[in-house]
């Protein structure tokens, strides 16, 4: 059994319904993707996790306890790091460490320890005494990441903790997510940028308008389009629909089409270049075909028939 | 960053459980504690605010205090130097100059009988607030009985607060010549003949005999008198006036107490509550940068982080009272009867304001949406509640059904009654009062964040 179980959560806010019966688990040891646009309901599934908010039906399971009958017990080894930097301008990063680490039951002592610690793991031992106010952006992402850790929960969320920061800082963050999973800690980890979650998650939700579409590691999830290649034909396709081409659906999938490109994945285990001529074959003026490999970001267009970089 | 899991994360040894299982167990204190030290950090980092919010009573009292003086031994106004130019030079305007120069008016006015235009040389060179002209045919018309009878002030435009005193003494004592012509009128004539030189000793006993009964019938009237000014002399000073000493007891007045402690105990009264809307924004602050949802995030109660926001304020609210309460007194040489008392009345005062703008805070989290409200219910509170005015000249509805509900009001009576009361001020009830009130409205701000929380807003 995972370490959490989320079953059938929904919550509605007037008419909308913003997270609706979303079911995963996250097993120890593991970094689960709940990946989506904004407004997805993402931030709403991990509030309701992490028990800042109150679910309108379904379940949530931690460490085979329901949150409900004892939050106090589930809040105890979970870690938070919610999207907006929720630390304290004024204080250091040491004193911001050592305050959260209080926080979460740590002594005074524990807590001076484990800050060194996290300080040293996030490279800003040499930054420990300056306000947090004087840190670049990256900085403050990685204290706001470390106040969540300095009790070592068993249970991390993330709730898009690269956000507005610089390439190389966030490369910087994900890899230290990645070392936190070798210790066993599961991590439900929630983001809007498909690379991320290709890199670092070992399974991916893929959560629209509240619901949770697919799942599965990035491999499932790309054998849907059916197989490990996409065909890219450019061509000028205003006025033409793929229905109008003979036997064309019995052969390929059509991911996306729009007036200048058609993507689509072959049905069945047939060799490439066969499918090239029979792309070259159809009868439009083909300006280019190529290859690709399935991403994330085709396997939401697949599903919701929008691009998630929209 | 190092490579993860060599130094941030070694596996969990039973020692590193039983301590975080061991401060996990610290107790509620130990939270307070951690959170106001944190708080106390930021403030000292970030004085600003702290800084700005005890500027406020300091400003309040420095203002008061250099538009009333605070200096003269004779209360907070100083004597008032003003002149009296008697052109009219008669037996009733002699009557008039000495009564300006009685032992208890000399303590705070000090007339100088001059002729006109010297008069109006020092107005003008500011050494008098005023002159009072007694014009010629004053005494004559007036015991005339002649419409149009008038005394004339020239106040100094250099100055505010003294030629207004004078100006309202002036009016109750035409008030007063106004009564006495109204119940003498038919006695006038003789006494003018009097003042003329023109009675006898025999007339001007008779007059005197029924002038007295004349008074004698009035006294029902005049007893008790629709205006009053009491002042009740303490237990224990009256024990140390024995009955025996054959002499009327004379309270010595102390005007600075007088006025300006009650002036001081209703500035309190209205101003902390300002000052703790002020000093609460902290928790706007914390809704704000997400700190207080992340707090909600972990395994404790809510009340303990308002609480603590709440012990901040106190503090902040006590050192504002101290300087109001205390500074003042020393400026205006009040001699606070209770210390002790008012200390702890105004310690209570600063929890019951402290919890209210928390539970305001938790009504309205926008902090911009808050200081609207705020700034309405402080006033409310203060105006009702006799801050700012006696309670004796609010509306009858509002005096009797709604002040004796409000703290502000438990406060401001409270400690007007120790000030100037007779001893046995139930001011250990009021305190309780106040307390019991900051608890409940605690627990009801934690319960409002709560279904904040729960339903989704962004407390």
């Amino acid at each position: 059994m995972g370490l959490l179980r989320v079953a059938g959560l929904f919550k509605a806010f007037a008419a909308i319904r913003a997270v609706d019966s979303v079911s995963f688990e996250v097993q120890p040891g593991e970094i689960y993707g709940l990946l989506g646009p904004n407004g997805a309901g993402k931030t709403t599934t991990i509030s309701m996790i992490s028990g800042l908010l109150e679910p309108d039906a379904g379940e949530v399971v931690v460490d085979g306890t329901p949150f409900g009958s004892d939050p106090q017990k589930a809040k105890r080894i979970m870690g938070v790091v919610p999207q907006e930097l929720a630390i304290y301008e004024e204080l250091t990063g040491r004193e911001n460490l050592e305050f959260w680490g209080r926080m979460a039951g740590l002594s005074s002592g524990d807590a001076k320890v484990r800050a060194s610690e996290v300080l040293a793991a996030l490279t800003l031992t040499d930054r420990a005494q300056d306000a947090v106010k004087t840190y670049s952006g990256g900085m403050k992402r990685r204290i706001n990441l470390g106040c969540a850790l300095l009790h070592r929960p068993k249970l991390l969320l993330l709730d898009e903790p690269t956000v507005g920061i610089d390439p190389q800082a966030r490369l910087n963050i994900l890899e230290f997510i990645r070392g936190l999973r070798a210790t066993g800690t599961a991590i439900l980890y929630t983001t809007h940028y498909l690379e991320e979650a290709e890199v670092l998650c070992q399974r991916i939700g893929i959560i629209d308008h509240g619901r949770l579409l697919a799942e599965g590691t990035l491999k499932e999830l790309q054998e849907r389009l059916g197989g490990d290649r996409l065909f890219v034909l450019e061509a000028d396709l205003k006025d033409i629909s793929p229905d109008s081409w003979a036997g064309f659906h019995q052969r390929f999938r059509v991911i996306q089409k729009t007036e200048r490109q058609l993507v689509v994945s072959a049905i069945g285990s047939r060799d490439p270049s066969d499918c090239l001529k029979e792309l070259l074959g159809l009868p439009v003026r083909v300006e280019n075909v190529t290859l690709k490999r399935p991403s994330l970001n085709d396997v939401f267009l697949q599903l919701t028939g929008r691009d998630l970089r929209e | 960053m190092n490579p993860p899991g060599t130094p941030l994360t070694p596996s969990l040894s039973p020692s590193d459980e039983e301590k975080a299982s061991a401060g996990r167990e610290r107790g509620i204190f130990i939270l307070l504690r951690v959170l106001l030290a944190k708080d106390l950090r930021r403030a000292g980092r970030n004085p600003l605010p702290v800084i700005i919010n005890l500027l406020i009573p300091l400003c309040i009292t420095a203002l008061v205090g250099l538009a009333f003086g605070g200096k003269s031994d004779g209360g907070g106004l100083g004597r008032i130097r003003f002149a009296v130019v008697d052109e009219d030079k008669t037996v009733l305007t002699d009557f008039l100059r000495g009564a300006a120069n009685q032992r208890q008016g000399g303590k705070y006015f000090e007339p100088v009988f001059l002729e006109r235009d010297e008069a109006f040389r020092l107005l003008n060179d500011n050494q008098l607030s005023a002159v009072l002209i007694i014009p010629t045919n004053f005494s004559r018309n007036y015991l005339l009985g002649r419409a149009g009878v008038s005394l004339e002030l020239v106040k100094n435009p250099a100055q505010s607060i003294h030629p207004a005193v004078l100006e309202e003494l002036l009016g109750a004592v035409v008030t007063a010549l106004n009564a006495i012509a109204r119940n003498l009128q038919s006695e006038f004539p003789d006494w003018q003949q009097v003042f003329e030189g023109e009675g006898d000793y025999k007339q001007v006993a008779a007059l005197i005999e029924r002038a007295g009964d004349k008074l004698k019938r009035a006294g029902k009237f005049l007893n008790p008198p629709l205006v009053l000014y009491e002042k009740e002399v303490p237990a224990d000073a009256s024990k140390d006036q024995p009955a025996s000493a054959g002499k009327p007891s004379v309270q010595k007045a102390d005007p600075g107490s007088g006025i300006f402690g009650y002036l001081l105990t209703g500035m309190a009264g209205m101003f902390l509550l300002f000052l703790a809307s002020n000093a609460m924004t902290d928790l706007h602050r914390e809704i704000r940068q997400r700190t207080f949802a992340r707090y909600h995030t972990l395994h404790h109660q809510l009340s303990p982080f308002l609480a603590s926001k709440l012990l901040f304020t106190v503090a902040v609210l006590l050192i504002c009272s101290t300087i109001l309460l205390g500074g003042g007194g020393l400026v205006f040489r009040v001699a606070w009867r209770h210390p002790a008392a008012l200390a702890g009345l105004a310690l209570s005062y600063a929890f019951f304001a402290a919890a209210l703008m928390a539970m305001l805070v938790a009504l309205i989290p926008d902090e911009r949406k808050a200081g609207a409200l705020n700034t309405v219910v402080g006033m409310a509170l203060g105006l009702a509640g006799g801050c700012m005015f006696p309670p004796q000249g609010l509306p009858a509805f509002l005096r009797d059904h709604v002040t004796p509900l409000l703290p502000t009001f438990w406060f401001v009576d409270t400690a007007r009654n120790l000030q100037y009361g007779s001893g046995d001020v139930a001011w250990l009830s009021a305190l309780l009062k106040l307390l019991g009130l900051s608890l409940v409205l605690l627990a009801l701000s934690a319960l409002l964040f709560r279904r904040q929380f729960r339903a989704g807003g962004r407390p």
